[in-house]
C-alpha cells in the first residue's frame, strides 16, 4: 500500500505537476517562442525520465518512488515538482493578478485626473486668475503644460477685467480606451460663468481628454471638445 | 503528493542504534511533506489567480460588449430621418427593456412628430462612448430602472454624438448628443433599460 502510494506521488503526480506547470506557464505567457522551446525540452526530458523509470519499474521492480535505496532522489523529484508549481503560481500572480490590478488602478487614476484637469481648465476666479490654469497644468505632461498655459494665459487678465467668474463640475465620466502608453477619457461637465450685472450663462460640455502615464502619474497630454454645438 | 519514508528504515539518517525502533517521520519524508504541501499551496494560489483573472477579462469583455451596443443603439436614434423614422423606433424599442421599453412612446414618441414634421436629412455619428465610472449628480439618486433580479447586470454608458440635420429650406443645422445609456443585461441578452440626455 505504502508503494503505491510512492508510486502514485513520486512516478506519476510529480512528473505530471512539472508537465501542468510548464504548461500552465506557456498559457500565462501566451506561448512566447522562447517558452515552446524551454518548455519543449524541458517537457521532453521529463516525459523521457518517466519512460526510463517505468522501464525500471518493469525490469527491476523498483521505481524512484518505491526505491527505499533513494529517499535523496525521490527529494529531489518532490522538490523540483514543487520548485515548478511555485513558479508557475509565480508567473500567473505577476502575469494575470498584478497586471489586473494595475489595470483597475490605472483606470481609475486616468478618469480622476482628468475629471481634475477638465473642471480647472473651466474654472476661473478674478481673485485667482491664473489657480484654475496652474492646477491644470499641474497635472499635464510639460510639453502640453507649457503650451496650454500660453494658450489660456493671455485670456485671463482680459477675464479678471471683466470680472468674470466661472465653474465647473463633473456630471458623469468615464474611461474610453486604455493601454500601458496611452489613455482617453470622456468628461461631461456643467459650467456656469457669471458677469456682473449679467445673467449666468449655463452649458454641458463634453471633453476627451488623451493622457499619458509618466514617473508622477497619469497626466494629460491634449483637450479636445466633444461637441461640435453645444447641446 | 504525499509524503515518503515515514516508516522507512533506509531512509533514517538520525543515526539511532537500527535495533531501536526509527522515528516515525524521516528528514526526508519531512522535507517530502513540506514540499508537497508547498506545491498544493502553489496550485491553489495558481488556480486562484486564474480564477480571478478570467472573471476580470470576463468583465471587461461584458464592458466591450455593453459599449458595442450602446452605441449601436445611440447610432440608430442620432440617424433618424423622415424616411427610417419608423424602422428606426421598432429598431430602437426592440433594444429596450422595462419602463423605457413600455414608456417607449412616451419617451421617443414626441421624437417621430418632430422628425417627420421637419423632414430633415440627418446624418450623425458617435463620436465618444465611454463606461461612466464618476457619476455627481445633483438631487436624490434615481429610482431603478428594472425591478429587482431582472438584470444579472447593469451598466451606465456616456455617449456623445454629433448629427447634421438638413431641413426642406436647406439650412444645415448641427445638434450634439449628451447621453447617458443604461445597459442591462437581461436573460444573455443586453439591452437599453434607461435613457438620459446629460443635462
Amino acid at each position: 500500500m505504502r508503494n503505491l502510494w510512492r508510486l502514485l506521488a513520486f512516478d506519476l503526480a510529480a512528473p505530471a505537476l512539472i508537465l501542468a506547470a510548464l504548461a500552465g506557464i506557456g498559457v500565462v505567457l501566451d506561448w512566447p517562442t522562447w517558452w515552446v522551446s524551454v518548455a519543449s525540452m524541458l517537457g521532453l526530458l521529463v516525459v523521457q525520465g518517466v519512460l526510463v523509470n517505468l522501464y525500471l519499474l518493469r525490469r527491476d521492480g523498483v521505481s524512484v518512488g518505491t526505491d527505499d535505496d533513494a529517499p535523496g532522489l525521490r527529494l529531489a523529484v518532490a522538490g523540483v515538482a514543487a520548485g515548478a508549481a511555485v513558479a508557475a503560481a509565480l508567473v500567473a500572480h505577476t502575469h494575470w493578478t498584478v497586471a489586473d490590478r494595475t489595470f483597475e488602478a490605472d483606470r481609475a487614476a486616468v478618469v480622476s485626473v482628468a475629471t481634475e484637469v477638465a473642471e480647472a481648465t473651466a474654472t476661473f476666479s478674478p481673485a485667482e486668475p491664473t489657480a484654475g490654469i496652474e492646477r491644470a497644468a499641474a497635472l499635464m505632461v510639460p510639453g502640453s503644460a507649457t503650451a496650454f498655459r500660453d494658450n489660456f494665459g493671455r485670456s485671463t487678465a482680459d477675464l479678471a477685467k471683466r470680472r468674470i467668474t466661472a465653474q465647473a463640475q463633473t456630471v458623469s465620466a468615464g474611461l474610453e480606451s486604455l493601454a500601458p502608453d496611452g489613455a482617453t477619457a470622456v468628461v461631461v461637465m456643467r459650467t456656469s460663468q457669471t458677469a456682473p450685472g449679467k445673467s449666468a450663462s449655463r452649458a454641458v460640455v463634453g471633453l476627451r481628454l488623451s493622457l499619458q502615464p509618466s514617473a508622477e502619474g497619469w497626466r494629460v497630454v491634449d483637450i479636445a471638445p466633444l461637441q461640435r454645438v453645444d447641446g | 503528493m504525499p509524503s515518503d519514508d515515514q516508516t522507512d528504515p533506509d531512509a533514517d539518517t538520525t543515526g539511532a542504534d537500527p535495533a531501536e525502533p526509527g522515528p516515525m517521520f524521516s528528514r526526508f519524508g519531512i522535507a517530502s511533506a513540506v514540499l508537497a504541501v508547498l506545491a498544493v499551496a502553489a496550485v491553489v494560489c495558481g488556480g486562484l489567480a486564474w480564477s480571478r483573472h478570467s472573471a476580470a477579462e470576463a468583465a471587461r469583455s461584458h464592458q466591450s460588449d455593453v459599449l458595442q451596443v450602446a452605441a449601436q443603439w445611440a447610432n440608430t436614434l442620432v440617424n433618424m430621418n423622415a424616411e427610417n423614422v419608423e424602422a428606426s423606433l421598432a429598431t430602437l424599442r426592440d433594444g429596450t427593456v422595462g419602463e423605457l421599453n413600455t414608456d417607449f412612446e412616451a419617451v421617443l414618441g414626441p421624437f417621430r412628430d418632430v422628425v417627420q414634421k421637419v423632414k430633415a436629412a440627418t446624418t450623425g455619428q458617435i463620436d465618444a462612448v465611454a463606461i461612466e465610472s464618476v457619476r455627481r449628480d445633483d438631487g436624490p439618486a434615481p429610482e431603478p430602472a428594472l425591478p429587482d433580479g431582472l438584470a444579472e447586470r447593469t451598466e451606465s454608458v456616456i455617449v456623445v454624438a454629433n448629427a447634421t440635420s438638413q431641413n426642406a429650406a436647406g439650412k444645415p443645422q448641427a445638434r450634439s448628443w449628451l447621453l447617458r445609456l443604461e445597459v442591462a443585461e437581461v436573460d444573455g441578452q443586453l439591452l437599453i433599460s434607461r435613457l438620459e440626455p446629460l443635462r
